[in-house]
């Protein structure tokens, strides 16, 4: 295991930084923009580039048959599903008053600015997407006798909120690290940190402030988390095809991007840790518990799914084995089976064994193998349910399944290129805030100590009301 | 309709709705004929009267302008049938001859398989069947009399299909269409019902069924009846599948 | 919160024991009344099985009524013990330890009283045994395992017997404190039960690691019982209201919040009839009310789920049994107090700092909560049934007969009776719970305050 840090001085897990060091090594954190770092940010420039290009490509060639979309809209619902549900991580064990979240929170929160690509990415999709009314025929949908083109505004509306009360709760809980940076730094980061501060000194007053707003954007974000994906969901998703009823398809949509968002924090931390310096802060007991929750959200993928295959697998009438047909052993079977596997049977058989859930490593290796199934569980799902027949839509229930879709080289590049353009955006903004919350450790430190008890070790945590 | 996994025969029903009248006459030859309990005012005032099969009445237009439309409905003998797979106890089971069937010693009364079924076709005894003196010699005694406490429905007649298939083998030969009518089938005098073996090609139902107006009951739900339907034929109207502009079914 | 008090050990025992070695005068009149009833109860259930279901309110197409309601309340009630016991001990939430016995024993009780229901409903209810139970090799026919009412069987009884052994194993430590507090028959009897219980390290290891794999392997039958409940209903697609893929999540939830709110209910009787003042504080009301408040947010938006995708198919028979839920005297009623005392009413109130401290408004409010429950059953249960597919024509209603709420509230009497009947025996607040938090649990000094500060495992 590395215990090396970003300026080379090796560390013991154990022992515990002073204040200023911690505030002075976080701080310096955000300067690092070497080689290597500028290397992988043009790479993922290019891509973007590429993916745009992709779009427009795709446009030309297919801006008239709505089914060949099926893959963009996949992976737009990827982005969404991974960085959407990370700043959840952030704000569930806080409320919980969990102490180890807490070198973590910024990691989750500095997510939501992958908000802003799958905003960018739904604007081609809401181009294809028909109105509510096709060809003189409406389909069904959650808005009923509603505007023709509820569903484009209202996606757009959700998703924007969604991005802007992820960036506030960022910000909002960034405040008092822009003010160390104000302190601290040099530079135009100095300047930036001073602008952004807003004249944040740490009062008793400010930080009853900064707790309260962080609890009111967190609560917003879940709840337009969820309101998010039930409208993505549904109007993307579900009234697609003609007959598709699934009351648990949008929580079953939250839960795998809160599943997803897990995996995506685990990932950004072992790399943070592993490349970015942060062994100091991120300990086995992070990794350890959001092990525990990826575990837990990995079963609850098969409980919701089963939830669903059980109800239309007994059902067999006609709307049952449709949803059967389409989405299950149909044309993307391949991608159900991957996404059965990767995002449930693997990372459960996988974390549920303690040496690899106790672990720096197994839970990263976990949330890779979870993200590419989040990834096939996408693709299984918007495929094929753009690829039906747009004509027959507003019909009680399909009676054609479309055949099997392959991605081509535009659905490649425009994959590679939002989930480039969401890595590039993150990457960005580690330089701007710090990847661990100043504040956040301090309060750690203040807030737990080393305790003996009896014969053995433990550690004493306060719990503040 | 499948025919495999049966044998020889599969029993069904078609049913002419442009013949009903809406007499009745087959409800009550019906309950002659299976010994099922007296349908007192209060069984109806409770919901719990027995018709094996009943006759739906529906009323289409507004006054003055308005018509009766008669829709006899009994045990569609569904190949799928979702009454089946609920049964805990497998009181009711699919024979061979395409007939779903009740068993009374097994069935325990969970109820199950009533909620289970779309056509309303079960029925509960909440009580201990009782008859009048004068008519406990009129019970028929080739049929059981239900205990309180079990579920029962049509059965197609399936005493009358026996006494007709040990007929046909005393003389050795096949069971002719139309010898076998079940009760309701028999005191219908406009051959709205019709019963016969889908197996048999040449039988009158399988004529029927090729009909243009012939279809089944709620056919989204995909159980797959033996009973099929002709729909009502009416001059004023252009689609005549009456039952299912009834429903909102399409 | 600065209002925990440092309880020395005899003063725990002695207080917490005051059940079991000074019974309370109120003790003795209760439960002969509640027995009374109870024994009242059991003849009214005789009664109908002699007469027939004849004597219920229910006719065709509404088979299944209040018994089934009753049925899935109970099991959602069981709910509270494996929430309380073994999530909150898994995630470590040092404030279940006073609550987890209560909550345990209203996991077993209720689950013995909801089995019941299914059985007297029944129209044979003395062949069911015969028939479910595949003891009889010889017939040749084993229960129909498609059945969701043989998994019901299955899933209750394992979560019985898990539960029971949950409970038992928690007791022990107690059961060897009893052992040593009395003479004669009950000293012999607690001798029996307490297996030996001595309290050595060994035996402490063996205990806590019984428990906590017990949370970990009821955790899935915690979740499967009431999915597999939910299931009865939805599975079948000729009940329209029925078929929805929402049900077992959502009857998960909403068994989590009726449960935890019945704990409630009991922690504030226990805290006024045994007067454990000491024991179960206001922070704890406090922990579990916003516990709450999650619960029933996520419960309100499975029932919105629910609701929005029932109609969003738009099938004529659908619109119509919502319209009938939703709109139709007396539904309409019902949907109203439902909504009112399942969230409105307190989660609202549950919002104040003040009413989540506030005893008699939290235990108020609970009762609110568990009243809405049942109707929530209900409104699933009989609309769906009383507009069941298109054919107009056999559409009834249903009105549950005085013999079915006598049944229902005999059922409340027996859960009480048994509650009681256990209170005189065994401790319901675990005493080892309580020392081990005290010695857990300690106030530290962070600059000017004093803040509760609690012992973790080093990682």
């Amino acid at each position: 295991m590395s215990t090396r840090s970003s300026h080379g001085v090796a560390h013991d897990p154990h022992e515990r930084p002073s204040g200023a060091e911690v505030t002075a090594d976080l701080v310096r954190s955000t300067y690092s923009t070497g080689g290597t770092f500028k290397l992988i940010a043009i790479v993922l420039a290019v891509l973007t580039v590429l993916g745009v290009v992709g779009v427009i490509l795709k446009f030309i060639n297919y801006g008239d048959d709505q089914t060949r979309w099926g893959y963009v809209v996949a992976a737009m619902v990827f982005v969404l599903t991974a960085g959407t549900g990370a700043p959840m991580v952030a704000i569930a064990p806080a409320l919980a008053k969990a102490n180890w979240i807490r070198p973590v929170t910024r990691i989750a929160a500095l997510f939501s600015v992958t908000g802003i690509v799958s905003s960018l990415m739904l604007i081609p999709i809401l181009f294809m997407l028909p109105p509510l009314i096709t060809q003189g025929a409406r389909r069904r949908s959650i808005w009923f006798e509603g505007p023709d083109y509820s569903p484009h505004i209202w996606g757009m509306i959700a998703l924007l909120g969604l991005t802007l009360a992820g960036l506030g709760l960022l910000y909002s809980s960034a405040l008092p690290d822009l003010a160390a940076m104000r302190d601290h730094a040099t530079g135009w980061r100095q300047r930036w940190g001073k602008r952004l501060a807003r004249g944040f000194i740490g009062t008793e007053g400010q930080w009853r402030t900064l707790r309260l707003r962080i609890g009111m954007f967190g609560t917003l974000y879940f709840l337009l988390l969820v309101f998010t994906h039930f409208l993505i969901s549904t109007d993307i998703g579900q009234s697609m095809v003609a007959g598709w009823r699934d009351a648990i398809f949008p929580m079953y949509h939250a839960m795998t991007s809160i599943q997803a968002g897990v995996a995506g924090t685990i990932l950004v931390m072992w790399i943070a840790r592993r490349f970015g310096g942060m062994d100091r802060y991120l300990h086995l007991d992070q990794f350890w518990s959001l092990g525990k929750l990826l575990f837990a959200t990995s079963l609850l993928w098969f409980y919701f799914f089963i939830s669903a295959f059980m109800v239309y697998w007994y059902g067999r009438a006609g709307a049952d084995k449709l949803w059967l047909d389409l989405l299950i052993r149909g044309p993307m079977i391949w991608a159900f089976l991957g996404a059965f596997t990767f995002s449930f049977f693997v990372p459960w058989w996988f974390l549920i064994w303690n040496r690899t859930r106790t672990s720096i490593n197994g839970p990263a290796i976990a949330a890779v193998i979870v993200l590419f199934g989040a990834l096939l569980d996408r693709m299984r799902l918007y495929v094929p349910a753009w690829s039906v027949d747009p004509t027959r839509i507003h019909e009680r229930f399909l009676t054609e399944i479309p055949t099997t879709q392959w991605p081509d080289i535009f659905d490649i590049l425009i994959f590679v290129g939002g989930i480039s353009a969401a890595i590039l955006l993150y990457m960005l903004a580690t330089r701007l805030i710090p990847i661990v919350s100043i504040w956040e450790v301090h309060q750690s430190n203040l807030l737990s100590r080393p305790a003996k008890f009896i014969r053995g070790h433990g550690v004493l945590v306060a719990k503040p009301d | 309709m499948t025919t495999e996994g049966y044998g020889s025969h599969r029993w069904g029903m078609a049913i002419d709705l442009d013949r009903c009248t809406g007499c009745q006459a087959c409800v009550v030859a019906c309950q002659a004929e299976n010994n099922i309990p007296l349908n007192f005012e209060d069984r109806f005032d409770r919901s719990r009267a027995f018709e094996w099969i009943r006759v739906e009445r529906y009323w289409e237009g507004e006054f003055p302008d308005v018509k009766a439309r008669f829709m006899p409905i009994l045990c569609q003998h569904c190949n799928n049938a979702p009454c089946e797979p609920v049964c805990p106890v497998f009181a009711t089971y699919h024979n061979s001859e395409g007939l779903n069937v009740q068993v009374y010693n097994r069935c325990v009364g969970t109820r199950y398989c009533a909620n289970g079924c779309p056509y309303q076709v079960r029925f509960f005894n909440y009580w201990e069947p009782v008859w009048p003196e004068s008519l406990r010699n009129h019970l028929n005694p080739d049929v059981t009399v239900r205990s309180r406490g079990i579920m029962e429905k049509c059965t197609f007649c399936i005493q009358r299909i026996r006494r007709g298939a040990r007929q046909a083998a005393r003389e050795n030969r096949e069971i002719q269409d139309g010898e076998i009518q079940p009760a309701c089938v028999q005191a219908c005098p406009t051959q709205t019902l019709n019963f016969g073996d889908w197996n048999d090609p040449e039988s009158r139902i399988n004529q029927m069924k090729n009909n243009d107006r012939s279809y089944t009951l709620l056919p989204h739900l995909e159980t797959d009846p033996n009973v099929v339907y002709l729909a009502k034929v009416d001059p004023h109207k252009e689609v005549t599948h009456h039952a299912e502009a009834e429903s909102g079914v399409h | 919160m600065q209002q925990r008090r440092t309880l020395d050990q005899p003063h725990t025992n002695r207080v917490l024991l005051n059940g079991q070695l000074n019974t309370p005068g109120w003790w003795l009149p209760t439960v002969l009344l509640l027995g009374v009833a109870v024994v009242a109860g059991l003849g009214v259930i005789l009664f109908m099985i002699m007469q027939g279901l004849g004597v219920t309110g229910l006719g065709r197409p509404v088979f299944w009524g209040l018994f089934i309601t009753t049925f899935v309340f109970w099991v959602g009630i069981s709910h509270a013990g494996i929430m309380i016991s073994a999530i909150l001990r898994l995630t470590q939430a040092e404030w279940r330890r006073p609550v987890t016995r209560a909550a345990e024993l209203l996991t077993v009780f209720s689950l013995l009283t909801a089995l019941f229901f299914p059985l007297i409903h029944a129209g044979r209810p003395w062949r069911i045994a015969y028939w479910i139970v595949p003891y009889d090799f010889a017939r040749g026919i084993w229960p129909n395992v498609r059945s969701p009412l043989i998994w019901d069987p299955v899933a209750i009884s394992t979560y019985l017997t898990g539960s029971t052994l949950f409970l038992y194993v928690a007791l022990l430590p107690d059961l060897g404190n009893l052992r040593d507090r009395t003479t004669g028959w009950k000293n012999a009897l607690y001798t029996v039960l307490a297996l030996g219980w001595r309290g050595n390290p060994r035996q402490w290891k063996l205990q806590t690691i019984g428990g906590i794999l017990l949370s970990a392997l009821m955790l899935p039958i915690f979740v499967s019982v009431h999915s597999i409940v939910s299931w009865d209903f939805a599975i079948t697609p000729a009940v329209e209201g029925w078929h929805s893929t929402i049900f077992a999540p959502y009857f998960v939830i909403g068994a989590v919040h009726s449960g935890v709110s019945a704990v409630v209910t009991m922690m504030a009787l226990m805290r006024w009839l045994w007067k454990w003042d000491d024991f179960i504080r206001p922070e704890h009301f406090d922990a579990l009310a916003r516990l709450l408040i999650v619960v029933a947010t996520g419960w309100l938006g499975f029932t919105f789920l629910e609701l929005i995708f029932a109609v969003y198919g738009l099938d004529a028979p659908e619109i119509a049994l919502r319209e009938m839920q939703i709109f139709q005297w007396p539904w309409n009623m019902l949907f109203l107090v439902f909504l009112f005392t399942g969230y409105i009413i307190p989660v609202t109130m549950w919002l104040f700092k003040s009413v989540r401290t506030n005893i008699a408004l939290m235990f108020w409010t609970s009762i609110l909560v568990n009243i809405g429950m049942w109707l929530e059953r209900y409104l699933i249960i009989v609309p769906g049934l009383a507009r069941k597919q298109p054919f107009v024509f056999s559409w009834e209603g249903y009105a549950p007969s005085i013999v079915e709420w006598a049944i229902l509230a005999w059922s409340f009497a027996w859960v009480s009776f048994l509650m009681l009947l256990f209170s005189r025996f065994f401790p319901l607040v675990p005493l080892f719970e309580q020392k081990e938090s005290q010695v857990f649990t300690t106030d530290v000094k962070i600059g000017r305050a004093t803040v509760p500060a609690i012992l973790r495992e080093e990682e």
